[in-house]
Parts: structure tokens; sequence; C-alpha cells
């Protein structure tokens, strides 16, 4: 882990004072317009800088505070009112954690394996922030270049739900390494379980907010349109959606699949502990990959 | 007649190898040196959306490159599903097939009346993390023909193998529902509006020769219930498209029966292709003459000659679904074809096949022969209304 984001920092800090040399030529040549695009792209790697930093100083907290304590040393102070910050268009709605973090946020709330659009609603719905999902794929790529470089060296990763029959990652599942090997193995039932769980929490998680935003009703509703017996009558309006009722009809379907579909996981996690620890977390690698492997 | 160039050396027939089906050898002398088209779901619908069409039927059967022939000749077809409307269907698909098809396994709970139990999915789109054809379409197989009502109800994006013209087609249903009964239902998304219970009747026809097409593969696939001999897959199949004017899924059953009888008698037509190819020379070919860089070199006006040598059927509705459309639709008004001007004008003057002999009984210039009496006193009845409307002589 460590070799290779370092590697991507130094990038980043040559490329700031690549950028630093850029601006200061364009300044004394008084090129404005060129000065400005220069500052912004200076800007922007800095932010980078951060985000890398804060991705190698685990604890979110610092990340924190590493992104607030942004670099006044920066702004030079022959223009210091032209250096207005773009807004960082990755990471709009302010949330200013990493999207990992994100990412962990909100299938924490879940518990069970879900894919990104659903995370990022999910996170839109309780944390007032959201990204995009196309963001999510090179995250599951970083994370498990991480892992393989130092292993365990982060306290949780965002990893791959496999499934039960090949142990490959199962189609745009995101899961948590923390959490028991059984909840990661995906068999034929566990796609409606997983949905029924996740249901639960969100409308747990609705229950515990005095003030439910309209982001996380609608998330309930979305939910509560496919679980017999959860919707309230014909009417389809977010707001009459009740938790308790979502809740109560979600259990009563769980309870038909929960035997057939523990059993599946069981039997797939047992098989999936002979694995090598990456392969654990990650999934095993396709067929075209062993096929090339063999070849070489 | 005209006839072009037999290629110098017949494709896919290496020397030294023994020879060849005729029937075979034939079909790829037609089609000459281009690899041939593989079919999809798309193609083989097409097939049956017009079925009395020996040049469709011969250049199908022989894989040839229908838009490349009508590009060469100067009159290519803008043919093609548009990117828009592909990734609006994409969307829409992806929409219902969200939360591991949640949406779906509601409608089918609703339509097809899957107990609560069934709500096994499987996704059949990758076998582990490879997508090659075969891989999927063995797992396919290995998954379909064990599959068991109390373990199995929805499998993803299968891959299913159809026999067209003695080569396979891969075909990939979006979605197949095997209901606890041990009936299985093929499922398909559709993006266009079902408005107040109605959609556009083109759409839905289209939609349904497609299925057909899926079911026709899968039955083929599964065959008959051993023990009462009645077919494991249902003659119905679930349409989901949009519901009026939101994004919000909604599922009609669609009655394939007409389909598949149609599906299932053109492609015996293929396969019994010799009798078709009897009618024509031997030395006749599509063949495009390409130049070391793939350029074709045959003279166009030779090919065109080539390919009038088969009959076509031209009808408007050609447009939509086949890729030779503006030749056939500008030889046929040419010809001064009744088919041109759409099928219910075809019908309406049964058994003229122009419209100069149209015009020339309506005229009374023409002698009627004895079965075309009543059509021709038809016409001269309008003939004399429009004269005594517009002062006009037609």
């Amino acid at each position: 882990m460590i070799g290779s984001v370092a590697e991507t920092i130094e990038a980043i800090e040559r490329r700031i004072d690549e950028l630093r040399v850029a601006v200061r030529e364009a300044v004394l040549a008084g090129d404005t317009a060129l000065a400005t695009a220069q500052r912004a792209q200076l800007s922007r790697a800095e932010q980078a800088w951060e985000a890398e930093l804060a991705a190698i100083a685990e604890p979110p907290r610092s990340a924190q505070l590493t992104q607030r304590a942004r670099p006044a040393q920066f702004i030079e102070p022959a223009q210091p009112a032209q250096l207005t910050l773009p807004a960082q268009p990755a990471a709009p709605a302010g949330s200013l954690l990493p999207l990992r973090e994100q990412v962990y946020e909100a299938l924490s709330l879940l518990q069970v394996p879900a894919a990104p659009k659903l995370i990022a609603t999910v996170h839109e719905a309780f944390f007032g922030s959201t990204f995009p999902t196309t963001r999510v794929t090179s995250l599951k790529r970083d994370e498990e270049r991480s892992f393989r470089a130092a292993p365990f060296a982060r306290p949780y990763y965002i990893c791959a739900a496999l499934s039960a029959d090949y142990l490959a990652p199962s189609r745009g599942l995101l899961a948590v390494s923390t959490w028991p090997l059984e909840r990661r193995m995906i068999g034929s039932l566990s796609p409606r379980v997983d949905f029924l769980t996740a249901a639960i929490r969100v409308a747990e998680a609705i229950e515990r907010i005095p003030e439910p935003p309209s982001a996380a009703r609608q998330l309930l509703q979305r939910f509560a349109q496919s679980i017999p017996g959860a919707m309230p009558g014909a009417s389809t309006a977010p707001a009459t959606v009740k938790p308790a009722t979502v809740k109560d009809a979600a259990a009563a379907e769980l309870t038909v699949h929960t035997d057939a579909d523990d059993r599946a996981r069981r039997e797939a996690a047992e098989r999936a502990r002979q694995l090598k620890q990456p392969e654990q977390l990650f999934g095993t690698a396709s067929f075209r990959e062993i096929a090339r492997e063999a070849g070489e | 007649m005209t006839v072009g160039e037999p290629p110098s050396q017949p494709p896919g027939q290496p020397p030294g190898q023994p020879p060849r089906d005729p029937v075979e050898a034939r079909l790829d002398f037609l089609r000459g040196r281009a690899m041939p088209v593989n079919h999809d779901a798309r193609t083989i619908s097409a097939l049956a959306a017009n079925p009395g069409c020996p040049r469709r039927a011969l250049m199908d059967a022989a894989g040839v490159h229908k838009h490349e022939i009508a590009k060469h000749v100067g009159l290519p077809a803008p043919y093609g599903l548009s990117p828009f409307a592909r990734s609006r269907g994409n969307a829409f698909e992806a929409l219902v097939k969200d939360d591991s098809a949640s949406l779906l396994l509601a409608l089918l709970r609703q339509h097809i009346g899957l107990d609560i139990a069934s709500a096994h999915y499987e996704d059949l789109s990758r076998v582990g993390a490879g997508e090659s054809t075969n891989l999927r379409h063995a797992r396919t197989r290995q998954k379909l023909l064990g599959a068991d009502p109390g373990t199995h109800t929805m499998f993803d994006h299968p891959l299913l193998r159809l026999k067209v013209g003695g080569r396979y087609a891969f075909l990939e249903p979006d979605l197949l529902a095997l209901h606890h009964s041990g009936r299985w239902y093929v499922v398909e998304v559709k993006s266009f509006a079902i408005i107040d219970g109605q959609a556009d009747p083109e759409k839905v026809a289209a939609a349904a020769i497609q299925s057909a097409v899926y079911v026709h593969a899968l039955r083929d696939l599964l065959g008959t219930d051993p023990s009462t001999g009645a077919n494991l897959v249902h003659h119905e199949t679930i349409l989901v498209a949009p519901e009026n004017f939101a994004n919000k899924p909604a599922a009609a059953k669609l009655d394939v029966r007409k389909q598949l009888g149609v599906i299932r008698r053109q492609l015996n037509r293929i396969a019994s292709v010799e009798s078709l190819l009897d009618a024509y020379p031997e030395d006749l070919t599509f063949d495009l003459d390409p130049d070391p860089d793939g350029r074709p070199r045959r003279a166009p006006g030779e090919l065109r000659g080539a390919v009038e040598t088969v009959p076509a059927n031209y009808a408007p509705e050609c447009l939509a679904t086949c890729e030779l459309c503006f030749v056939c639709r500008d030889e046929a008004r040419a010809h001064g074809d009744t088919g041109a001007l759409g099928k219910k004008v075809r019908e309406d003057l049964g058994g003229i096949e122009t419209v100069p002999q149209a015009l020339g009984l309506a005229r009374g210039a023409l002698a009627p022969a004895p079965e075309r009496e009543e059509i021709a006193v038809k016409l001269r009845h309008a003939a004399q209304v429009w004269e005594q409307l517009t002062g006009q002589a037609v």
C-alpha cells in the first residue's frame, strides 16, 4: 500500500511544483487568463494531494482536519483575491470525507453487500451528500491494490461480495472486509435476503430521525414497492409509507428465505475460507486471467 | 438475368479438404469471400417480419452482409438502433433490475403468481468473472437443464443458442422466470411506454416476435415435460415496459403462439433452402470482390443485377427490419409494384401486381382477365367517382 500511495503522492507533488512555476511565469508575463487557469489546476492538484494524504493517515477525523486546514501558505501575495478555490466537483454537498469512508458509512448502515447506486442513495438520504457511482469502480481496485501491497494495514477495506458458486466477485456489489465471511457470500436467495435486510435497516434508520429528509422517505418507498404488504393501500406518496409497516413486511418475508439462504452462505463461506486472504476479500480471478497465466 | 463473376476460390474450402455439403457450398458461394453474418434475436425476428420474401430468406440463409451490398449499390439504409434508444433501453432495464430485480420480482408475483418462497436470482451474464460466449452458453445450459423450481426462480441474461441456416446464433433474453409449477416464462424488458393500457402496436408486435424467438430457442433446449408431454416453456411471455408517463415499470402478458408458428416455418424454410436455391443459376453470387484492403471491386450495376435475380417482396414495413430496404423500394417503385404502396393497398387490389395495370383497368384501357373482372368493376367505379369529384380523368 505504502509503496503505491507514496508514489502517487510524489507524482502529485511534482505536478504541484511544476504548476507553481507555471503560475509564476504566467503572472510575470502579465497573462492573467493563463495564470487563473494554472491556479485552478494548482488548487485541484493540492486538493488531490490532501485527499491522498488523508487516505494514508487513516483516522477519519484527521482526514477532515487536514482538509479543513487548507493551505494559506499556497496563496500568493501578489493576487490573493483571484485565488477562488473551485468547488470540488467530485464531492458535492459538502462531504469532507474521502470516498471510501462515505461508502463505509453507507454500508455500515445497510449491513449487507450493496451496489454503488444504492450506496450513493443511502449516503445522500442519511448523510446528506452523494457521489458519482462511477468513482466507486476504481475504489474497489485501489482497495485491492492497497491490500495486496500491505495486508491489513488499514482497519477495514471496501471489498467484494463473492458469488457462492465460483467465489468470484459478485457483479457490482461492495462489502466491508470486517464483516463475517458468510455475509459476503451471494447465493441465489441472498440478493432477496439482502434487499429485505437493507429495507429493515433503512426503516430503522428513519425511525431514529425525528424529521427524516425526503430522500430517505423516497428510498424507503422504493423498498416498500417491491415488498408484499409494505405499501399502505393504494397510495404511493412517499410520506404515507410507514417505516414500521415496511419493517414488519420485510421481516415476514425474510422468515421464509432465511434458513435456505443461511445454509447456502455457510457452505460457500466454508469453501471461501480455503482461499488466500486477498481472494477471500476480492474474489478469485476470472477464467480469462487464469487461462492467460496458464499460457504464459 | 445478370450473374456475377464467381470468386476465384470459394471461401471456407481450403484445398485438400473433402468436398462439403453441396447446399452449404452453394450458400458459401452466394456469400462470396465475406465472413457469414451472425444472427441474433433481432435478425431472426426480422426473418419472420416478411416471411414471403425469397430475397431475404436466401440472403439470410447464406449469411450475406446485406448492409454492405446495399452500400455498394449506392442505396444504404440508415438501419440499426439509435444510440439514444439503446441507452434509454439500457437505463430502463437497469432500473427494473436494480436491487437484484426486486421490482421485476414484484411484477412477476403479481402476473404469474409466483409464491413468496420463489425469490431466487441468478446472474448468468458472467461466469465467474469471465464473459466468453461459449462459456456463458455452457453455463446457461447447465443451469437451465438442472433447474429445480424449489431452488431457482429468475435467471438474468442467460445465453441461449439456436441453429439458423446451419450456424448457431446466440440469443440473450433479458430474463427467464421459472414458476414453482415448473413452467418457464420469457421476460422481455422494453423501454416504450404502455399508456393507459395501450402501447404502439408495431413495437408490441416486434417485442412479441422477439420473445417468440426466445421461447423457440428455450423450447429447443428444454423440450417438453416427459410425464405430460406439455411444453415446459409457456407460450405467454411477459413484457415489462414503463407505465404511462413515469418510469415505473408495468408488465403485460403476450401470447406468442402465432409468432412461434411463423418463426418455426421460417427457420424450416432456411433449413430447407435447397429448394429455394434450385430456382437460381448456380453461378449466382453476391460476392463484393474485395481488394486486399477490403474495398469492394465488383461493378455496382452487376451486383445489383445479381440481387435482382432473386425476387423481393417489398412492403413499407421492410424499412424497419431489413438493410436492403432502399434497394427493394427503389426496384418496387421503378416497376410500379402495388406492394410499394403498402400491404393494405396490395390486398385491396387483390392480384393486380403493378400500378400501371391498375390504372389501365380503371381507365378501361385493359381488358380484364376473367379472375380480375370483379376488381376491374370496382376500379372503374372508383375512377368515375374520382372524375366526378375532381373533374379530371384518372
